[in-house]
């Protein structure tokens, strides 16, 4: 492209083998082969044209107008609760990149009430862009920018934040905020959408428009999750932020309670709000425990581990891990040793389940009664990924892992599991 | 008139486009979901006005999910899978058989479609090749694009809250040719539509039946936009698209001069708005108006010049009247009372007066009622402007549905280009010129594959090619590989009966199957194959149901014999010449027999007949 000097924008008429093409040069990604040009047809059609052989007619000089959304809307739009929807980034706010041509966290989420005009009907609501993350790019930092905003907007009177957040990570996300906040006086709810918003398919405005309605009519605090129950733009389930996973890569209901059923679900075509379960209602005042420490890992075994992967992993500093086992809560008898030495050096070790659904009990088998016998905390029917946010929260802010790990802060670790969940 | 056409034909692959469901497969839906779609600005900012249009519709949209025919790809619950190589090259050697530039990189694009025939909301196609040209009697005619695109889901019933599509043709890969514009006569365009049919069926890359190829007509006036008439679903039908639409939009530019002639400008129905005479229609004694407005609030509007212009048609169907039902009733609103037709409804004059002076109507100006539900009124009413506001200019670029009648009816405004934007999920396909230099073919002409089939089967030149320019060549060529029946009989009946069918979707392959079994089996004598099929075909009957209502009942020789005896017995006591007999009892005979056994037989027997009583007189 640079030697013929062809800008997005411009406007040309080029020559291939005696063939004439008008169209406007578009941008390209950087994954795509640079002696090419893309060019935007008058009907809307992108075609791809190798510059060998062709010979450029005319251009047009001519910027690409393509809209910067922006991100700060100071007003306040609609009638009812004053919700605060903070904007974090990812795919429920996302639209093409053209340098890489993949889907980039760029739509504000002012425009996401603009897409849902039904919104203000149900809450007066106000919009601040956080962050641009992709939920892959989040880190504890950002969980503690968030754990300030969101009370901080509760101290400035708002009755309920909704966050618009990446899916992939969603779920740790709100274990972290569900540790930090203490004393919640409202709802916070994250969402996000497995179908990016710039697609008229997207699951982002039902899970945005489920999400308001939960939380301005269902008066329970605590931090959930607001996604498709489904595959159908009807029912949303929300869950509550210490018992949910993802579960799909791809599928609209992606995010699944674990080890128990819903908080509550919408139907955004009724606007029903029905709470299946009563959420963490906390009296009292809110508390914030913002800080995290990263050095908390996870572990998964698995057949063969090799025993010196856990002496680097010790090396590098880790003050508590988490272990994802098998079954009921085991690991293999040859990795105990090194186990026994970082536990002996001050270390913690939590047990959770690599199978998801259940909870870890280390009496039945003999494995497991060694293993406590080592000083590894059962963590119960404690999600991996939970035990891992609470972890390095407790690091953060200075709690003995010992005391809080195995008692239940936030609804992360319960004794009754139902039949039916 | 100009026009020029959309082919699209289903490419013959293994896989859909972008999945790895077969397009063969058949299965019932088992799983039903539901969805609604929202209208999305494209890359560069813009709402696509077609799009708008669907969305402001605001329906559920039900989808029915067989689990052979369609995955979680189709459900929109998984990205597109990398395009089907076997549709690529097909699709590069299509575009080398028209000398078509071959792109160098294939870039997919979603095309906003927001009906809900595709549960992304969105159509996902690409151009493979620019230009080239196809020579019909002598003319050279320029193709525009030639693209690779998946198919949409199957509408299978439209209910009050929305449309129910199945997904087992979603997905699958169609080849769309699209011509450029051409004065052409109605006659001419449908003999080049099917020539450019004959083309790709020659190719041989393309899968045969029953709506595998289809062809959206474009259809315009000089100066004025272009109407895309979609669901033309036989050749034929296209003569009489084109005629009606002839009339149509010259109508519509009649309409437009007057309008201008009587002084209306577009300001003038910018500033409409609609005013509430609900109650005073109900204070009318007309059965008709009180039934029609007790379903909701009835909302009048100006109709600034249109007097006698609304009702008025040049053909029956191409009245404005129509278009503004037709797209009330696309918000869902059933009832609409147009001052041209006000004496319908047996309206007091009192009460018109009281309307007209409500209004605000001037002479010369005309007015609609709409019975609907504020919502749902408030929302189509920008569009009902619009459309009185285009009728000052004549014709405009929409898109229309062909009906059987071969009428058109207006569906959603005509989409632009803002509807196009990058389909992100799928990589850049790079076309190198080797493969644009090896994916060729050559193909025989059409005169010599229709002598091949003719001389493959036995059939006439003029039957064989009816069959391949059917959609059941396909049917007919398995039918003769799992049966042992004379080919022409089969030839007669796709020509005859099931290719002049005006609603092939509706025909059942299964039971004419079942009617070539029992002839093969003897159980149908062959003069009867083709009554059966017609019953079946215009009575909508099944085989059994069909044989039981003609009188077709195979007939055994003893049988037949007892018949010559009777009949013989009945025209001694009317007194034939010796000469006259053979003629007359044949006649008799086969009134009772066509069908029932071979003709040759009751030949046979009917001489056999008469050399007996010869005898035993003699
Ligand atoms: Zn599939």
């Amino acid at each position: 492209m640079e030697g013929l000097n062809l800008k997005p924008g411009d406007r040309v008429k080029i020559e291939v083998n005696g063939n004439i093409i008008s169209g406007t040069v578009m941008p390209r990604s950087a994954y795509e082969p640079p002696d090419a040009i893309t060019l935007k047809l008058s009907n809307g059609y992108n075609i791809g044209v190798s510059l060998k052989g062709v010979k450029v007619l005319e251009v047009e000089e001519g910027g690409l107008n393509i809209p910067i959304e922006e991100g700060e809307g100071a007003e306040e739009i609609g009638n009812g609760p004053r919700v605060l929807i903070l904007g974090t980034g990812g795919t429920i706010a996302s639209r093409i990149d053209y340098r890489t041509g993949a889907v980039r966290p760029a739509l504000s989420a002012k425009r996401l009430v603009e897409m849902i005009p039904e919104l203000p009907n149900h809450a007066t609501i106000s919009v601040k862009t956080l962050m641009n993350e992709l939920s892959e790019n989040m880190r504890p930092a950002y969980w503690k920018q968030m754990a300030l905003t969101v009370a901080n907007a509760f101290m400035s009177g708002y009755e309920a934040v909704i966050i618009a957040h990446g899916t992939d990570t969603m779920h740790y996300t709100s274990a972290a905020l569900s540790f930090a906040l203490d004393g919640l006086p409202g709802p916070v709810v994250l969402v996000g959408s497995q179908r990016s918003s710039d697609r008229p398919s997207s699951d982002a405005y039902s899970n945005l428009l489920g999400a308001v309605l939960f939380s301005t009519k269902a008066k329970l605090s605590g931090v959930y999750v607001a996604m498709h129950g489904s595959t159908s733009d009807d029912v949303i389930a929300i869950h509550s932020g210490v018992r949910v996973r993802k579960l799909h890569t791809s599928r609209r209901d992606a995010f699944r309670s674990v080890n128990s059923r819903p908080v509550a679900h919408v139907n955004v075509n009724s606007l029903e709000v029905k709470a299946e379960a009563t959420g963490e209602e906390k009296e009292g005042k809110l508390s914030v425990y913002p800080e995290f420490d990263d050095s908390a890992f996870l572990l998964k075994f698995y057949p063969g581990i090799r025993d010196s992967f856990i002496d680097a992993i010790v090396k590098e500093g880790v003050k508590a891990m988490i272990l994802e086992g098998t079954g009921l809560g085991h690991v293999g008898r040859y990795v105990f040793e090194r186990l026994n030495r970082f536990i002996k050096m001050g270390g913690f070790v939590g047990m959770t389940s690599q199978c998801i659904w259940g909870s870890v009990n280390m009496n039945v088998y003999e494995t497991g009664r060694d293993l406590l016998s080592l000083g590894i905390v059962p963590l119960g029917d404690m999600l991996s990924e939970v035990a891992l946010v609470k972890a390095m929260w407790g690091l953060g802010n200075g709690f003995d892992l010992h005391e809080i790990m195995p008692k239940n802060l936030r609804g992360e670790l319960r004794e009754r599991r139902e039949v039916e969940a | 008139m100009k026009v020029g056409f959309e082919i699209h034909i289903q490419l013959n692959t293994t896989e859909k486009l972008f999945c790895s469901c077969s397009p063969q497969a058949s299965d019932t839906g088992f799983f039903t979901f539901y969805r609604r779609l929202r209208a999305s600005p494209s890359e560069l900012g813009e709402v696509d006005p077609a799009a708008a249009f669907e969305m402001e519709k605001g329906q559920k949209i039900t989808y029915v999910a067989g689990n052979k025919t369609s995955c979680l790809v189709e459900a929109d619950e998984e990205p597109p899978h990398e395009p089907n190589p076997e549709a690529i090259k097909s699709a590069i050697k299509i575009a080398n058989i028209f000398g078509s530039v071959i792109v160098d990189e294939i870039h997919f694009m979603r095309k906003i479609v927001v009906d809900g025939s595709n549960p992304s909301g969105f159509q996902r196609t690409a151009i493979v090749g620019l230009g080239g040209s196809f020579t019909h009697r002598g003319k050279s005619v320029g193709l525009t694009t030639i693209c690779l695109e998946e198919d949409a889901a199957r509408l299978e019933k439209k209910e009050k809250e929305g449309p129910v599509y199945s997904l087992d043709r979603q997905g699958v890969p169609l080849l769309e040719i699209t011509t450029e514009p051409l004065e052409l006569s109605p006659g001419d365009a449908e003999s080049l539509a099917r020539n450019i049919g004959r083309t790709l069926k020659l190719t041989g890359l393309f899968a045969r039946g029953l709506g595998t190829i289809r062809q959206d007509v474009n259809l315009s006036m000089e100066g004025h936009g272009v109407v895309e008439v979609k669901g033309v679903q036989k050749l034929e039908q296209i003569k009489k698209v084109m005629e009606f639409e002839e009339k149509r939009q010259g109508w519509l530019i009649e309409v437009a001069k007057r309008l201008r002639e009587r002084g209306i400008t577009e300001e003038e129905i910018d500033s409409l708005s609609p005013v509430d005479v609900t109650d005073e229609l109900l204070r009318s004694s007309s059965g008709k108006v009180r039934d029609l407005v007790n379903r909701g609030r009835a909302f009048g509007v100006r109709a600034p010049g249109f007097e006698s212009l609304i009702g008025s048609e040049p053909i029956p169907d191409a009245r404005l009247g129509l278009d503004l039902a037709d797209l009330c009733r696309l918000f869902g609103i059933g009832g609409i009372i147009h001052s041209d037709e006000i004496g319908k409804y047996g309206l007091e004059s009192d009460i018109i007066s009281s309307l007209r002076s409500k209004l605000g109507l001037k002479e010369s100006d005309g007015f609609l009622i709409a019975i609907a539900g504020e919502d749902q009124f408030a929302r189509c009413f920008p569009y009902l402007k619009e459309r009185l506001k285009a009728a000052l200019s004549g014709p405009i670029a929409e898109t229309r549905a062909a009906t059987a009648k071969g009428t058109t009816r207006f569906m959603r405004p005509r989409p632009g280009a803002s509807r196009m934007y990058p389909e992100t999920d799928v990589p850049t396909i790079m076309i190198s010129s080797k493969m644009k230099e090896e994916y060729r073919l050559s193909i025989k002409s059409w005169d010599e594959m229709v002598n091949d089939y003719a001389k493959r089967y036995s059939l006439p030149r003029q039957l064989a090619e009816q069959v391949l320019d059917s959609d059941f060549a396909g049917w007919f060529d398995e039918v003769l590989q799992k049966h042992k029946v004379q080919p022409s009989v089969v030839a007669s009946l796709v020509a005859q009966v099931l290719s002049s069918l005006e609603n092939q979707q509706a025909i059942n392959l299964g039971e004419f199957e079942r009617l070539i079994d029992a002839w093969e089996k003897g159980l149908v004598s062959k003069e009867a194959v083709i009554d059966i099929a017609r019953q079946m075909a215009e009575k909508g009957m099944g085989f059994d149901q069909a044989v039981g209502s003609l009188n077709v009942k195979p007939l055994s020789v003893e049988e037949l014999r007892s018949i010559i005896k009777e009949k013989l017995e009945e025209l001694k006591g009317e007194g034939f010449s010796e000469g006259r007999l053979y003629g007359a009892l044949m006649g008799r005979v086969m009134e009772v027999a066509r069908g029932r056994i071979d003709g040759k037989v009751v030949n046979e027997e009917v001489k056999k007949a008469i050399e007996e009583a010869k005898r035993s007189q003699s």
